[in-house]
Formats: C-alpha cells, structure tokens, sequence
C-alpha cells in the first residue's frame, strides 16, 4: 500500500505555512492555500558582475487547483495575489510528487503585475 | 606624468555617466542590486602591446597599446530588448565620437567598437544586460607614467 503524501505531508504543511490566496483567470475566481517562495535570485550581469534581486513564486497543491476548477491551461498569465502583493503567472515547474504528477505541486513563477 | 590607460578609463566612466536615463554607474563594482537598474559598468580592459616591443631600441622606449575595457548595461523592464538597443546606440555615439577620449588616443591611435552581447533573464520583471565591447589603441611611454 502506497503512503498518501498529501494527507501525511502536503496538507499538514500547507496548514502550517501556506497563506490564502485568490487566483483569478478569465471567468475563474477562487480561493487557494499557496506557499510564499519569493526567494532572492542572483543573476550574471555579462562575464564577470553579478545583480542580486527577488525572484517572487508561490507553491500550491495540483489537486487543490483541480477541486476550484482551475486546469493546467489557466494557469498561465494567471493573476494570483497573496500576502499583499498582486502577481502575473509568468511561467511554472511541476514539482511532481511519489503519488503521481497530479498528486503533487506546481511551482508557480511569477512576475509584477505592470510588467 | 600622464597614464593615458587611467586617462581613458576615467573618461570612459564620465562618458557612460551621460547615457540618459541610467540611474547608476560603477567601475569594477561587480556586485550590483536590482534597485540600481538601470546601471552602467565600466570595467579595465586587458592591454596589449600592438608595436614597439621588438628591435634593439631602449626598453623604456615608447609602445603603441591596445586596451580592450567593457561597459555593461544592466536594465529590467517591460520592454527589455528595446531598451538595451537605445542604450547601445547611445553609448556607441558617445564613445566613438568623445573629443576627450580620441585626443587620449593621439594620432597614432584610435577608438574602435569591437561588439555586443546581450543576456536576459527575469527577477519580478524581465531582466537584461548588454555587454558593448571598445578597443583603445594608443601610446604607452613609460618615461611619461
């Protein structure tokens, strides 16, 4: 028998650290749980300077996206606000998980909203 | 005493300074924040002897050398690609035809745009620098430094 890694991980952590968020596209408006994963980003400025910067992203459970009816195809140029700040999709990366890619997370890349 | 290579750097730095609508310029900072875009660097070139380096003459004797120094452009916005090419083409104008730096060079010398490479890349907006690459051939007297 196979472990359930959204009952035993996914879900407790996301109760512990994840924040509301409102994902919108198109006619879809719901309310989602994401992880904040803004992290800093440092990045090659030509052959030898660097540019240190934020490279905002969020986490969210595949299955939970489903459940609010948002398919794979919405999520790109999706807006999705959390924690304060507005954001555009601007791309993603699965995540995948032992149970299967649609058990697991996406990790959504996201970009300013004037942009 | 008089290093026309410092000479040029200097200038070059004043001259990047002038391009419209950089917010900061560094030489050899190689540590920038995405608050400073858009940024100019100015960073020293390798130099190299062009003549003069052979023969019987004195080895104090005066060579002609070539520096080959970058300036980068860092930039982030909506409009990456455009902005680096209005940057390119100012700071090519302004290079090329800066009295200061072609009087450096003397008449034995001379300013030439060797190139350009741009990177992009994304932080919350899109990310972009351009690098433009001059040579400076002028001459080095070494009883003059």
């Amino acid at each position: 028998m196979s472990l359930d890694y959204a009952a035993l991980l996914y879900d407790p952590v996301y109760a512990e650290i994840g924040v509301s968020a409102t994902f919108i596209m198109g006619e879809i408006e719901a309310s989602i749980t994401v992880i904040d994963d803004t992290r800093p980003k440092s990045l090659p400025a030509g052959s030898f300077a660097d540019v240190r910067g934020m490279g905002p992203g969020a986490f969210a459970r595949i299955p939970e996206l489903v459940a609010a009816g948002i398919a794979r195809n919405d999520w790109q140029d999706a807006s999705l606000t959390f924690n304060g700040r507005d954001w555009i999709v601007r791309s993603y990366e699965l995540r995948g998980s032992p149970n299967g890619e649609d058990a697991g997370e996406v990790r959504f890349l996201l970009k300013a909203t004037d942009v | 005493m008089s290093d026309i290579r410092e000479a040029i750097l200097a200038r070059l730095v004043e001259v990047v300074a002038s391009v419209p609508n950089l917010r900061t310029v560094h030489r050899n900072n190689v540590d920038w924040t995405d608050d400073q875009l858009p940024l100019g660097l100015v960073l020293d070139g390798d130099e190299d002897v062009a003549t003069g380096n052979d023969g019987s003459r004195p080895s104090n004797r005066p060579l002609l050398v070539v520096m080959t120094p970058e300036i980068q452009i860092g930039e982030q916005s909506n409009a990456i690609g455009s902005d680096l090419t209005a940057f390119r083409a100012e700071l090519m104008k302004l290079v090329l035809n800066d009295a200061t730096l072609n009087a450096l060079t003397g008449s034995n010398g001379k300013i030439s745009y060797l190139g350009c490479e741009t990177l992009f890349n994304w932080f919350d907006k899109q990310y972009g620098t351009l690098q433009m690459r001059f040579s400076f051939k002028y001459p080095l007297k070494p009883d003059d430094l």
